[in-house]
């Protein structure tokens, strides 16, 4: 039994314990257990990179240990850490919770570890269910009025339905084949969705991970649930949680070996009807989390439009995207953490005189819209070239043609929130923003990456296409 | 493939230029305001020179492309850093360079966000400059995507009239463009076989068949053209400019356009000739109907920016004429006429901004008589008009001479309709001379200060540049004609 190879979910296990603990005694005090988790946070980065290159199959075939899963891995303990960084304030939430909270963060996260390694039809469920369960808390552990509760019940009825229409996708396949194993799945893999029982099995398989990642048909709790709960659970769900189903979407598409006709067209449909509705909804919106909600269920279009394209760029691209989106939508969040200091909702108004108040978080904003909406130099735009160029390869023009053109919409309302930030005026004159030290070397840093990855590629992309190679 | 490697990058000195004055302007304390006009002019100042230096050492005898500089960017998909210098972007890079230049003298007075503005202008700045140099479709779009968005706090944030509509008018319907460019842009490098994005190796013949010429032809025909302002494409144009500032008009009108029908020139038509022969007709009428449509749409308005702004539409229909004539002397001409009317359009919009700093209005029939007052001021804005009228002595008179030339052999009717606008044209500026700078005197203005010496020495630049390049066009043209017939030699 080769336990190395599993030293990342070993250590987020640990540090859950140790959380678990935490909340069981009475509790340290807010600012020490911050630094605690942050500490925790930062060592998951560490082992979870330095495990970057270990392989293996384990517990019988069901648990696989590849370039693909650990690269993956390593995104999810960023997206953690980066999450924890923006919790430093984190007021939208009872004190006494505050142990649980990070206990939750961190137990989801070792979900999406599970999640993103196994091979096996029960074990994708239950590492699914370990990361959706503590999110079902989360949303409604927010302080205030009942919005929170009404996203909480949203979420989680969704969440469960979708989960049960996943149950019976997982029956079907099983049924289908006669194994649990998706491995010796993939390997009758064309011959299986050819099959009516085998595409229906495998639709209802993949809305699991449609939900999180808000694609049409599965993305009316998002606006709601986007908004509902605190800014630092919301910041989580929109980075790390997308990160994760963008993971399982390329793993499963892959081990059918790529999209067969039908599949490919309700795919096509899905990232039209996600890109359009998603551009045409944010338009209206005057909430930034709302907004943002809108914009991710968009984005979650054009990740799919590389997916769907079948091929080593696709997936390359789908995963480079990943990272890209992990940056940028944890960017524009950390400007709503930030401004909206009390923990409140942002409305886009008050961004108003966002560039005088903080001229760095108003730079950090203008490039995190600026990446989403696809403008080079960013990461942002980086990462689409790549899904579309991978699309195109694929022969789907008409497809990148219309996911240029919702490129074009969604500039109004990111140009909009640019406008809010730099033109606009507040009626009264608000006080500037305080920044700690770490945080401002945290926006330097996110600013440096969004530019970085647009301008310097090469080095994310091929190690995306190392970790893509391995599904095929 | 002969490819001469330079000694020095000259090319990337001039981005890394801008990256610096950027970087350095980004660090500087809000209210240094003076050493932030200083850096920039010495950013501007070092790539002028820069640009100038590769107009006089590029080798015309032996043409092609020179100064080349190249690194792999992105090996998987056959992304280079990849730059160079040939007869058509060399002209607009000194364009770009003398506009830079003067568009940071012209706005030396500003005051307000000082900081924010200089760094958005230099960013704005690099991409087109980055633009002009790429020989990678990759990073031709990314520099082309770099210029525009800058666009959008420039305007609304230090524009005029309008401003925020403006501005939002200009960044949809530029992005709508480059919504079209991108996929064009990737299928022609899907298509080739090649797995490249180097325009030389795309150029190859026979790497497309004539189908995917016309097909990629028309989509960055359409994307470039809106930029390029086009018609029917061109009414982000009169908005953008009229909420512009000064200087930000000046690079707009000056450069950004042409960014448009460069575009058009180094991607649709050097990859896509075929293509190219296939839309030259309608390329022709559009051209026409926007010569025409700008002279009399800007002979009714009274706004001055918007008359400036419906002559850029109708003199970048000389350029797209030019271009689709699919002669030698057409592409020279059209090149010509990019570099100056990019000049002329500068010196018009600098001269009008420093106006309407100074009495607060550009309405025709609010002012009158200012000549009296500010007669060097004056003498610069006739100066351009008379450029734009196409006076012998200038250098637009032998851009447009060219174009018709080409055009009446070429499509005989269409010249003759366009050359009629051009009367008209005449009239268009006369008019506005005429109401604006000489007749009646406002006494409201009586007390308007003219130009100071550090105000008058870019308008004096421009000036120059553009008596230089009428007295002397074989400077221009020597340089133009070493890319333009081979590029006539390979539809043949």
């Amino acid at each position: 039994m080769n336990w190395e190879a599993c030293t990342p979910e070993l250590f987020f296990l640990l540090a859950a314990a140790l959380l678990f603990l935490a909340a069981m005694l009475k509790g340290p005090r807010p600012r020490r257990l911050h630094r605690f988790v942050l500490l925790i946070a930062a060592l998951g980065v560490l082992v979870t990179v330095a495990a970057v290159r270990r392989e293996g199959l384990l517990f019988a075939g069901v648990y696989r240990v590849d370039l693909f899963s650990q690269v993956f891995k390593a995104l999810f303990a960023c997206g953690f850490f980066l999450t924890v960084c923006a919790c430093s304030d984190l007021n939208t939430i009872r004190e006494t919770r505050h142990a649980e909270f990070y206990f939750l963060l961190v137990t989801s996260t070792l979900g999406m570890m599970i999640l993103v390694s196994s091979v096996h039809l029960l074990v994708l469920y239950l590492a699914l269910e370990l990361t959706s369960y503590p999110l079902y808390v989360l949303v409604p552990l927010r302080k205030g009025e009942g919005v929170h509760v009404e996203a909480g019940i949203k979420y989680f009825l969704v969440g469960i339905s979708c989960s049960a229409l996943m149950l019976f996708g997982l029956a079907l396949l099983f049924g289908a084949v006669g194994t649990t194993s998706l491995l010796e799945m993939g390997r009758l893999g064309p011959l299986l969705i050819a099959t009516p029982i085998g595409f229906i099995g495998l639709m209802f398989t993949l809305s699991g991970f449609f939900f999180k990642l808000a694609l049409f048909p599965f993305h009316v709790w998002a606006p709601g649930v986007y908004q509902g709960a605190a800014n630092q659970v919301t910041t989580y769900i929109a980075t790390t949680t997308k990160v994760a189903a963008i993971a399982i979407l390329v793993r499963m598409v892959a081990l059918i070996g790529g999209p067969d006709i039908h599949l490919g067209l309700v795919l096509q449909g899905m990232a039209l009807a996600s890109m359009t509705l998603g551009n045409l909804a944010a338009i209206i919106q005057k909430d930034m989390k709302r907004l943002l909600a809108y914009s991710a269920v968009a984005q979650g279009g054009y990740v799919l439009v590389g997916i769907l394209s079948g091929n080593l760029s696709g997936y390359a691209g789908a995963i480079f995207y990943a990272a890209a989106y992990l940056v940028t939508s944890f960017t524009c969040f950390l400007v709503v953490v930030k401004v909206a200091s009390d923990g409140s909702n942002l409305q886009i108004a008050q961004l108003a005189g966002l560039h005088r108040r903080s001229p760095l978080l108003a730079t950090a904003l203008m490039l995190g819209v600026f990446s989403l909406g696809g403008i080079p130099p960013t990461i942002g735009f980086t990462g689409k070239f790549f899904l579309f160029t991978a699309a195109m390869k694929s022969g789907h023009f008409f497809l990148v043609l219309t996911a240029m053109a919702n490129v074009a919409v969604s500039l109004y309302y990111y140009a909009l929130i640019v406008k809010a930030a730099y033109v606009l005026e507040p009626d009264e004159n608000l006080p500037p923003i305080f920044l700690s030290v770490p945080a401002k070397l945290l926006t330097t840093t996110l600013i440096l990456l969004i530019l970085m990855g647009g301008l310097f590629p090469q080095y994310l992309y091929e190690a995306a296409r190392a970790a893509a190679r391995v599904l095929l | 493939m002969n490819i001469a490697f330079a000694t020095f990058p000259f090319l990337s000195t001039i981005l890394l230029a801008c990256a610096v004055g950027l970087l350095l302007i980004l660090f500087i304390p809000e209210d240094r305001k003076g050493l932030i006009k200083w850096i920039s002019l010495a950013t501007s100042g070092l790539t002028l020179l820069v640009a100038l230096y590769l107009f006089l050492a590029y080798d015309r005898v032996q043409g092609g492309l020179q100064f080349v500089e190249k690194a792999t960017w992105v090996k998987s998909l056959g992304i280079s850093y990849f730059n160079g210098v040939d007869g058509f972007n060399l002209p607009l890079l000194l364009l770009t360079g003398i506009i830079f230049f003067t568009g940071v003298l012209t706005m030396w007075e500003m005051e307000e966000r000082v900081k924010e503005f200089f760094a958005f202008f230099i960013l704005l700045v690099t991409g087109v400059y980055g633009f002009f140099m790429s020989m990678d479709l990759f990073f031709l779009f990314v520099w082309y995507d770099v210029s525009l968005f800058p666009m959008y706090p420039l305007i609304a944030v230090w524009g005029s009239t309008r401003r925020e509509y403006g501005a939002m008018k200009l960044f949809l319907y530029l992005l709508a463009g480059s919504a079209l460019i991108l996929p064009a842009i990737i299928y022609l490098a899907v298509h080739s076989g090649a797995n490249t994005f180097n325009l030389i190796l795309l150029m190859r013949p026979g790497t497309f068949t004539p189908f995917q010429q016309e097909f990629a032809f028309l989509l960055l025909y359409l994307g470039f053209g809106i930029l390029a302002g086009v018609w029917p494409f061109h009414s982000w144009s009169p908005e953008g400019h009229g909420a512009a500032p000064t200087s930000v008009s000046m690079i707009h009108a000056g450069v950004l356009m042409k960014l448009g029908a460069f575009g058009i020139l180094r991607v649709a038509i050097s990859l896509c000739p075929e293509g190219w022969q296939f839309w030259s007709q309608p390329m022709a009428i559009l051209a026409t109907i926007g010569i025409i449509y700008g002279v009399l749409v800007g002979l009714r308005q009274t706004d001055l920016k918007y008359v400036v702004a419906y002559s850029s539409v109708s003199h970048m229909g000389i350029v797209g004429l030019g271009l689709s004539t699919l002669t030698v002397e057409g592409l020279n001409g059209a090149v010509f006429q990019m570099f100056a009317h990019g000049i002329m359009t500068a010196l018009l919009f600098s001269s009008l901004g420093y106006l309407y700093d100074r009495t607060h209005t550009r309405m025709i029939p609010e002012l009158g008589g200012i000549s009296r007052q500010a007669p060097i001021l004056s003498t610069f804005f006739v100066v351009g008009s008379l450029a734009g009228m196409g006076v012998p002595g200038f250098a637009n008179f032998w851009a447009e001479i060219m174009v018709f030339i080409s055009t009446l052999k070429v499509y005989p009717v269409l010249g003759v309709l366009a050359v009629s606008a051009l009367v008209l044209g005449a009239l268009f500026f006369l008019r506005v001379i005429q109401k604006t700078f000489y007749g009646p005197e406002n006494e409201k203005f009586a007390s308007l200060s003219d130009l100071s010496l550090g105000l008058g020495l870019p308008r004096l630049i421009l000036a120059v540049t553009m008596l230089l390049f009428g007295l002397f066009p074989g400077l221009m043209l020597d340089v133009i004609q070493t890319a333009s017939i081979p590029l006539i030699g390979r539809l043949h």
